[in-house]
């Protein structure tokens, strides 16, 4: 078999690997099981596209964004991977009908959780070749499973009745504890491949505002003075889009909202605007940023509070990928916890709600999601018992996730140092271009993070004709 | 659809009623609902909203009654414009779209689909660019457009297409084009959404996908032609609007059969058979249509002496009980789509 480079040189054209990616492909070629724990934009796709293009049969990915599947198609197919597809709720029936019937020719193919643990399509998947599993996003094993996709709590059962397939967990953090918890619900015990995760061009800056309002005109007065392009993130979606649209209005900027709520055209144009640096300013949820690769995004403002340090990692992870000079700020007003302490709960049963249901399942409307959760345990033979200390135990753990997450924003001294504590590393020695708690001013000239000033270009408005000429 | 869209598909002169539109918009053909949508002139908008939900036009139809723009019936359930709203419509200039007499005939949001990824193709393919991010489209878009690339790609296609979308782009208002051209992705271009072109031209999306169905109609209507760089791709899209079903009943019955005759051929209900002819004459022109053998001349003049008045007012139950015993219902919901064929020229 040829080597790993002269592949890479093949597909890729690329004769370099990027770090950790040869360290995961050489586990994989030795047939063990890998968790790659890798920066986002350390190009975690081209291990399974490498690996599959070096192996017969098919590689089987299991996602949990539907908006990112169809593009990660497109990108195999831009790579001259023709034989991809992706099936998850949203293909229409006769487009899922036409993939499974060819499904033994497909080289790649893509499936979210609920798909996968379907059992006829567990059926078709029994009959064909798979080379490799590749389980992306892991994290989502811990950070969404007991709350919001239950399915992949069945991913260790689901891989045993696919006889255990060699088997790739791709996620961009996590900690000891979440590295634990994927290997466990895989029941696996993989090789980890593993980088730092601190990004050392990204200044860390916590800043205390008094209140809604003067967060919102902080939040105007940063996007005003910092370099762009930006992304803000928000934790609804209804805020993220009367942002951009204020934002636009007020700050002089160019600004659009991305959220789960767009549909795929949308989602298409605003990423391909922001990636061709016709937008300053992305307001965003967290569906917005895996798979985007843009390089020069200077600043990644915070809004609200996120969940835990690893979501936090994750989305400041996107600034600065060129090495450049970055920003990473996240505003804090008091009682900010409440909020994705109330996004916690509001997926969680109660355990009153839990005895009840498992006592009378017939007399609760299953389409409403706490309900539907408790009945998709109840399906699978969880018993009461296990899922009441299952909800216990992942309350205490959101609520440890979340306190170190508060721990972060409080922290008087340095914060790289709390936030690479959370993943078992050590930080390097504090400087002037590391950080600035919530105790110290943000001195965007010092950390050079003052916008140019740019002599806005005049708008001339061409006519249609000629911009329909340029297209062509 | 905001306030100003709503009160648009209304009228100060008839009571219309808010079930009718939703369904129009949704694409939820029944009989019912066609005849009304005729009625109403609003027929165009058939399958233009398909994600519309349920009760989706109710905050419309809060604010129209909250301005004092409409009236509600008791039961809710239809909608009169008040002179107070026809003096607020006034104030709003509206878009009219210029197609619109073409609308029912073409699959508009398949139509648009693939004439946005056949652009972003050829753009692409015209600046010789091996790699880039096709639109998320579905599966039918992608291998209806990859056919037509593959048959259609050579030097001259991209100068061909310009030059066809310009001179259908021409026949349409400027602003109207403009928002056309601006959506389209293609190289250096990723393409406006709806939402920015709507803040850019200050208009709301309703207005703005108004002038994209219109944009759409019009190329559609020109890629008819066969040497257009489109025809192949967009021809297939056109259609009668009505059901394949519907159209094997009307040419059986056109060819002489009896009712009944008929649906026993087709093994289908006297009932269906009647729907099916009920559809086809009222999306069709009354030139399309048998009356003379469904309708004869005998029994028009029957009708036309026993009901008066404006058409909205007949009612069935209001017809002396002799006519009643003699023609079902069909016949006189079938006289009064012919009247109505007679007042408004196809
Ligand atoms: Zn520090």
């Amino acid at each position: 078999m040829e080597s790993l480079t002269a592949s890479l040189q093949r597909v890729f054209g690329f004769s370099q690997f990027r770090s950790g990616q040869e360290a995961a492909l050489t586990s994989l070629e030795a047939g063990k099981d890998t968790l790659a724990i890798l920066p986002t934009g350390a190009g975690k796709t081209l291990i399974y596209q490498l690996y599959g293009y070096r192996h017969p049969g098919c590689v089987l990915i299991v996602s949990p964004l539907l908006s990112l599947m169809n593009d990660q198609v497109d990108r195999l197919r831009m790579n001259g991977f023709k034989r991809a597809a992706a099936i998850n709720s949203l293909t229409p029936f006769g487009e899922r009908l036409s993939i499974l019937n060819h499904l033994d020719q497909l080289q790649f193919l893509f499936l979210s959780p609920e798909m996968l643990s379907q059992p006829q399509m567990l059926n078709q998947l029994q009959r064909i070749n798979l080379s490799l599993l590749v389980i992306d996003e892991a994290h989502c094993i811990v950070q969404w499973g007991p709350d919001f996709r239950p399915e992949y709590l069945l991913l260790g059962a689901i891989r045993d009745k696919l006889q255990r397939p060699l088997t790739l967990m791709l996620t961009a953090t996590a900690g000891k504890q979440t590295r634990h918890e994927i290997a466990k619900q895989l029941r696996s015990t993989p090789a980890v491949v593993t980088e730092s995760v601190n990004r050392p061009n990204i200044f860390l800056d916590v800043e205390n505002v008094a209140d809604e309002a003067t967060k919102q005109s902080r939040l105007q007065d940063l996007v005003k003075r910092l370099p762009r392009p930006g992304v803000v993130y928000f934790s609804s979606k209804q805020q993220a889009s009367d942002t951009a649209l204020w934002l636009q209005q007020t700050a002089g900027v160019t600004a659009a909202a991305y959220h789960a709520g767009l549909d795929a055209e949308d989602r298409f144009k605003i990423q391909q605007q922001f990636m061709t640096d016709k937008l300053d300013i992305i307001c965003a949820t967290s569906a917005f940023g895996m798979g985007i690769d843009k390089d020069n995004v200077r600043f990644v403002i915070h809004y609200h509070l996120p969940a835990d340090l690893e979501s936090y990692a994750q989305e400041i992870g996107r600034a600065g990928r060129d090495g450049a000079p970055s920003v990473a700020i996240l505003l804090y007003a008091p009682g900010d916890e409440q909020l994705p302490l109330a996004l916690g709960q509001s997926n969680r049963p109660e355990a009153e709600t839990i005895q009840r249901y498992y006592a009378h399942p017939q007399s609760f409307a299953a389409d409403e999601p706490q309900i539907h959760l408790l009945a998709f345990y109840r399906d699978h033979g969880i018993s009461q018992a296990a899922v009441e200390r299952l909800f216990a135990g992942r309350e205490r753990e959101r609520n440890h996730a979340l306190s170190q997450m508060v721990d972060y924003v409080q922290s008087p001294t340095c914060l790289r140092e709390k936030w690479l504590q959370a993943f078992d590393e050590a930080a390097p020695a504090h400087d002037e271009a590391c950080c600035a708690p919530s105790n110290q001013p943000l001195d965007l000239a010092a950390i050079h993070l003052l916008q140019q000033a740019v002599t806005p270009a005049p708008i001339q408005k061409v006519p249609w004709q000629e911009r329909l000429a340029r297209l062509f | 659809m905001e306030a100003v869209d709503l009160g648009q598909l209304l009228s100060s002169k008839q009571d219309r009623r808010i079930r009718v539109i939703e369904n129009l918009l949704r694409g939820k053909k029944t009989v019912s609902t066609l005849y009304w949508g005729q009625r109403y002139h609003l027929l165009p908008l058939l399958n233009l909203s398909k994600h519309l939900a349920r009760g989706g036009l109710d905050t419309a139809i809060q604010d129209l009654q909250q301005r004092d723009w409409v009236t509600v019936d008791a039961e809710q359930k239809t909608l009169r414009l008040t002179a107070k709203g026809e003096v607020g419509l006034a104030q709003h200039a509206y878009y009219r779209p210029v197609t619109v007499d073409q609308w029912v005939n073409w699959d508009l949001n398949a139509a648009r689909q693939r004439l946005l990824l056949a652009v972003q193709v050829t753009s692409q393919f015209a600046h010789s660019t091996a790699r880039y991010y096709p639109l998320a489209t579905d599966q039918e878009t992608r291998r209806a457009v990859r056919q037509w690339f593959h048959g259609a790609k050579g030097p001259a296609l991209a100068s061909d297409l310009a030059t066809a979308l310009t001179a259908s782009l021409r026949q349409l208002p400027n602003e109207t084009a403009s928002i056309m051209t601006d959506q389209f992705t293609g190289f250096d271009q990723p393409g406006l959404t709806l939402e920015q072109l709507a803040l850019a031209t200050d208009q709301a999306i309703w207005q703005i996908r108004l002038r994209e169905f219109d944009g759409v109609a019009q190329i559609a209507r020109d890629a008819w032609q066969t040497t257009h760089p489109l025809h192949n791709l967009l021809a297939p899209l056109w259609r009668l609007p009505v059901s394949t079903s519907s159209q094997a009943t009307l040419a059986a019955v056109t060819a002489g059969g009896d009712l009944q005759r008929v649906a026993d051929r087709r093994k289908i209900k006297l009932s269906t058979v009647r729907e099916h002819l009920l559809e086809a004459a009222i999306m069709l022109p009354v030139t399309d249509f048998p009356y003379e053998l469904v309708l004869p001349p005998a029994m028009r003049e029957a009708f036309r002496t026993a009901v008066h008045g404006d058409l909205d007012s007949w009612q069935y139950v209001a017809l002396p009980q002799a006519m009643q015993a003699e023609y079902d219902f069909f016949y006189f919901r079938l006289y009064a789509i012919w009247r109505m064929k007679q007042e408004v020229p196809a």
